[in-house]
């Protein structure tokens, strides 16, 4: 037993340290919360940066595991509180605690009852590092419902004005997920009497006594839908519209920073870690979703009249790749898909927090309504374009090498499908620059002439976005270098 | 003596410096902008001669050297070096061409308020450029490939507030991009099925025939396709012309002679793939061929004194590839090289004449400019020279060397196309030519700096005396092809195809001279005789329209069906459901009537069912 088998479990609840000091802080006092909610993401970052140094990339399988019973019922079934950390959510949880943070300091611009804010979204990150951080599919769902309920509130209080229809939507889809997710948690629950993810992927490659496949396929395509319509996938897609458009600026950048890629991760763990050999059977039909998100995606992205909604269905067309990636089934494609995971977590985050800032001066986002801001907002304009480009997938920046590794994972299988894949990337350029120049380029209007530049705390965090967006894309192996080993092992798994 | 490092004295200079502009973009004054910048090309500039000099001296390629910059399905993929004498041959034209652009942008751009933001950008593409040229991988290639063509949408649009600057920066990335898909998936491609990114490798391949002949077509045309894209070559060739919205040194550097060869110098570099493809070879041979007569047609009814040269450069650039095709591997490349020195001098002259002529660029409104500004008009005249093939000018040499090897690789049709396409490259630059400075009117001029000048003279004085490293010695050709490519030895001269050249492109000076310089055959009245075929010319054989009506238009008819799809369909269904759900809801409780409540009722059921299931399990276990 050593000190850093408790990181998993220090960092998943550190944020609760700042729910209690912003409790008893008086209720009005807006700045005092926003300080402390900032300082409150400082721990769990900090720890994860410790448990990145610590993290010892030629291990297989989970490290720094801790795992304790916590319900026991009988002696055939037993429910764990294990916690721990392999190559696939190491990259997710410094993600998580990175944006998190960022996302604390652009709540800046949020002015209301700033205390259950705080609180909320301190208890949303608790969850986020919980569900990357747990061992057991129990403990998972547990805090895939805590995120669920924190951003439901966060969404319907602080949110814009068609705030209660967004929030209601999430809640009845993702209410949906969670149903089939439960079902397939149960159905599985009593058929291993563990839901221990090292134990059950044990007990699906050994399959001790004899189970029906139909039942196990049962399973499996619940767990597929719960994640497809968190990732979402075409056709669940279109609660997350409104959840783009309408929630507060720091939560679209969790929400699409991270709470998106629990979908991604949901469908690496359990589908390809648990189900592998039944995804290889579905394969196909994964592909072409991914291939309809990519361009179903991308041409509605181009015909949108307004910022928000051109991001969200890029979301769509971006998570469309993942998907190809994750479909491919290669050690390569897989990767392809962490990295995307990653990478698009950072560029979406960055995007919505400059349309964030851009809200608060021109109080639109219509596209026809603006341009020409270049003029009187340089430094925006100018990350706006680095943001842009990046999710045009520019070598350099990570959205490249993360595409580029999804692609090619779906090249070595199926080249004739990845190369109509490759028509997104044409795409990605129509609707990226045809966005970002309509708001940056051409004449300025007079009433945009005053606009005044980002300031300190808004352009600190952007840079620091944009530095790691650039340090992936120019050395893309300190990304790569921890979750080798998982993805072998899972591939090797796989079989066939 | 190991000169490995030198490698990086030629690399990292530029990079520097962009980043030292972009970090002190609001403190450094442009004397200090323009002197990094110079500087910094200086440095590149001076390294690469070295280079040179020693890959002559030694005559086999220098050493190579490489990283490990990522691993993938266990393979390192790496990132390095390599030197042979065509990545010299690039990094010498593309560190002077720079170098010289640097000197001329800080006279011609010194008015500009983002004077260091230009530099900067200047400074990102030669770093990019540079690292293109010597990339030994297929993977490095494509990363320096799309990062010089987003430093030419960044300068094509560095005047951001035009509309037109908007529209052609747009316009430049997206045609681009299209051609680099075929790159993109050429190499995706190759990977998978060599396991490997480098240029070696696959080579190897090839020589061993682990490739089926259908494989190397494949590659072979998806690699050019890319190069279609980049080098503006039919039918990807709309977005070049566009492109000189940007400033003019840009389009002296990026547009002219450096990244817009990228493409040939991509045929040219991995040239081994396509001879191992007859059919390949055809292709490049034809869209060159077609390319370099089509541009030249249009180049005829230009006005606009950029766009003229613009055509031009499209047409000198499928010169090239019909070498290339044509087996013409060094004539190919000798071309890109005296290309670069005679088309970045008329740029850059072109610029001067438009500064002298406060920003004017409509060649019809120009005229009596020699007079005024003698100097700048031999400087022209010694571009146009070249470029129209005359000798001992550079570009006599160059085109003829071409022309030979179309004719000896037995492409009679092509030749043809080759020799009246060089009649209308001569006609249409004197047409230039005399437009801007014949003619009794005189003009208002402003002074060209120094600053200015000097570069076009160097370039000047590369134009007219390049050709001679061909003549009478074969000395490019003996060293670019040291190393194993004894098979790429050009043909015997044949005597009367120069004289040919020589005759019709006197002709077309005359012909233009004869319409524009004296004019005492009215242009107008040719025009009249036969005006659709004029306003086809003029129109640019509607290729754009065409375009826009048979792509952007239905994208975006079928973008708007699909937003009706997904609002009305797709999300009216989430609708309905979600509305009977709330009437089950409103049924089975009239408590529940708020969100807080249906989320607290799903939990609850959530819950109930976990225990219930937990409880069975202690009941029935």
């Amino acid at each position: 037993m050593t000190w850093s088998q408790w990181l998993p479990t220090l960092i998943t609840f550190s944020p609760l340290l700042g729910v209690l000091v912003i409790w008893m802080t008086p209720r009005e006092k807006a700045t005092l919360h926003r300080m402390m909610g900032i300082w409150a993401t400082i721990p769990p970052l900090v720890l994860a940066w410790i448990m990145y140094s610590q993290f010892d990339s030629t291990y297989v399988g989970m490290q720094m595991k801790q795992a304790i019973t916590w319900i026991q019922v009988a002696t055939f079934w037993k429910i764990s509180y294990s916690m721990g950390v392999d190559g696939l959510s190491m990259p997710l949880v410094f993600l998580t605690g990175l944006i998190s943070t960022l996302a604390a300091v652009a709540s800046f611009l949020i002015r209301e009852r700033t205390k259950q804010y705080y609180s909320l979204f301190l208890l949303l990150e608790v969850g986020m590092l919980g569900v990357f951080l747990a061992n057991n599919l129990f403990l998972f769902f547990i805090f895939f419902e805590i995120t669920l309920v924190a951003a439901f509130f966060l969404v319907g209080i602080w949110g814009y004005f068609d705030k209660e229809k967004a929030a209601n939507q999430f809640l009845l889809y993702n209410g949906l997920g969670s149903g089939f997710m439960l079902l397939a948690m149960i159905a599985l629950f009593r058929l291993t009497g563990t839901l221990d993810y090292l134990e059950v992927q044990m007990w699906m490659q050994s399959k001790a006594s004899p189970v029906s496949p139909t039942l196990l396929w049962i399973i499996f395509i619940s767990l597929l839908v719960a994640f497809a319509i968190k990732l979402p996938i075409f056709p669940f897609h279109t609660w997350m519209l409104r959840m783009h458009v309408e929630a507060p600026t720091p939560i679209v950048m969790i929400h699409s920073g991270i709470l998106l890629k629990m979908g991604a991760y949901g469908l690496l763990r359990f589908g390809v870690g648990w189900f592998g050999a039944y995804m290889k059977e579905i394969a196909y039909i994964l592909i072409a979703l991914g291939l309809i998100n990519i361009l179903y995606g991308a041409v509605l992205a181009f015909v949108q009249k307004e910022l928000k909604r051109v991001l969200a269905y890029s979301s769509i067309s971006h998570m469309g790749i993942l998907l190809l990636g994750i479909a491919s089934l290669t050690t390569i494609g897989l990767q392809g898909a962490i990295f995307q995971a990653v990478s698009h977590g950072l560029i979406s985050a960055l995007m919505f927090f400059i349309v964030g800032s851009l809200y608060e001066r021109t109080k639109t986002t219509e596209l026809d309504r603006l341009g020409g801001l270049a003029r009187s907002m340089p430094v925006l304009s100018g990350i706006l374009m680095v943001a842009g480009l990046a999710l045009l997938g520019l070598p350099g920046l990570s959205g490249f090498i993360s595409e580029f590794l999804a692609f090619l994972g779906l090249f070595q299988v199926h080249p004739e499908w990845a190369a109509v894949g490759s028509i997104g990337l044409v795409l990605a350029a129509v609707y990226t620059l045809r966005a970002v120049l309509k708001t940056t380029f051409g004449p300025i209007k007079d009433q945009w002439m005053g606009l005044e530049d980002i300031q300190i705390k808004e352009w600190l965090p952007m840079f620091i976005l944009v530095g790691f967006i650039a340090l992936i894309g120019v050395y893309p192996k300190l990304l790569e270098e921890s979750i080798q080993v998982t993805l072998y092992q899972m591939v090797s798994k796989i079989g066939g | 003596m190991n000169k490995d490092w030198f490698v990086l004295l030629v690399l990292l200079p530029p990079l520097l410096a962009f980043l030292l502009m972009v970090a002190g973009r609001r403190i450094l004054s442009k004397r200090m902008t323009s002197l990094f910048g110079v500087l910094s090309t200086g440095i590149s500039l001076v390294f690469s001669l070295v280079l040179l000099v020693s890959s002559l001296r030694s005559g086999v390629s220098l050493p190579d050297w490489e990283f490990t910059w990522l691993t993938l399905d266990k393979k390192p993929i790496q990132f390095g070096v390599t030197l042979q004498p065509l990545n010299v041959l690039m990094l010498v034209i593309v560190s002077l061409v720079s170098f010289l652009v640097h000197i001329y942008s800080s006279g011609y751009m010194k008015d500009d308020e983002r004077f260091t933001v230009f530099y900067s950008y200047l400074a990102l593409f030669t770093f990019s450029m540079l690292g293109l040229v010597i990339s030994p991988n297929l993977l490095q290639i494509y990363i320096f490939w799309e990062l010089v063509g987003v430093c030419s949408f960044l300068l094509v649009g560095f005047w951001y507030f035009k509309p037109e600057a908007k529209r052609a920066a747009q316009k430049a990335f997206i045609v681009t991009r299209i051609g680099d898909i075929g790159l993109f998936i050429a190499i995706a491609m190759i990977f998978a099925k060599i396991g490997s990114f480098e240029l070696h490798d696959l080579k190897g391949a090839i020589e061993a025939g682990k490739l089926s002949s259908g494989m190397i077509t494949l590659f072979a045309i998806l690699i050019f396709i890319g190069a279609v894209g980049k080098s503006g070559q039919f039918p990807l060739h709309t977005w070049l012309p566009d492109a000189m919205e940007g400033p003019t040194p840009v389009s002296a550097l990026i547009h002219a002679a450096t990244m817009v060869a990228a493409g040939v110098y991509l045929v040219a570099n991995t040239f081994w793939l396509f001879q191992a493809s007859s059919v390949a070879m055809d292709v490049i041979a034809y869209v060159g061929g077609f390319t370099a007569i089509f541009a030249a047609t249009i180049g005829i009814a230009q006005t606009d004194i950029k766009r003229i040269l613009a055509y031009s450069t499209v047409s000198q650039l499928g010169y090239m590839m019909l070498a290339l095709g044509s087996v013409g591997y060094v004539a190919g490349v000798f071309h890109l090289m005296t290309h670069a020195f005679f088309k970045a001098l008329l740029f850059l002259a072109a610029g001067a004449v438009i500064v002298s002529l406060h920003h004017e660029q409509d060649i019809r409104k120009m005229g009596g400019l020699w007079k005024k500004n003698k100097g700048l008009g031999w400087l022209f005249l010694i571009g146009c020279l070249s470029i129209a093939g005359i000798p001992p000018f550079s570009g006599f040499f160059s085109k003829d060397e071409i022309l030979l090897s179309v004719y000896a690789n037995g492409r009679y049709g092509l030749f043809i196309v080759g020799v009246i396409a060089a009649f209308l490259t001569a006609f249409y630059m004197f047409r230039l030519f005399f437009k801007v400075f014949a003619g009794s009117h005189e003009p208002k001029t402003a002074r060209v700096p120094w600053s200015m000048t000097g570069p076009m003279i160097v370039l000047a004085i590369l134009s007219a005396v390049a050709g001679f490293i061909q003549f009478p010695t074969h000395f490019l050709e003996t060293w670019l092809i040291t190393g194993g490519m004894k098979s790429l030895h050009g043909p015997e001269s044949i005597a009367w195809i120069p004289v040919l050249a020589v005759i019709v492109s006197l002709l077309g000076i005359s012909l233009a001279y004869l319409m524009y310089g004296v004019n005492k055959w009215d242009s107008r009245r040719v025009a009249q005789a036969v005006p659709w075929l004029h306003q086809c010319l003029v129109r640019k054989y509607y290729v754009d329209e065409m375009y826009h009506s048979l792509i952007v238009l239905p994208l975006k008819g079928f973008g708007w069906l699909l937003q009706v799809w997904d609002r009305y369909v797709i999300d009216g269904l989430v609708q309905l459901c979600g509305w009977i759900s709330m009437r089950v809801g409103k049924i089975g409780s009239t408590l529940q009537n708020g969100q807080a409540q249906t989320y607290a009722l799903i939990s609850v059921v959530s819950f109930v069912i976990l225990i219930v299931s937990l409880l069975a399990g202690r009941l029935f276990g």
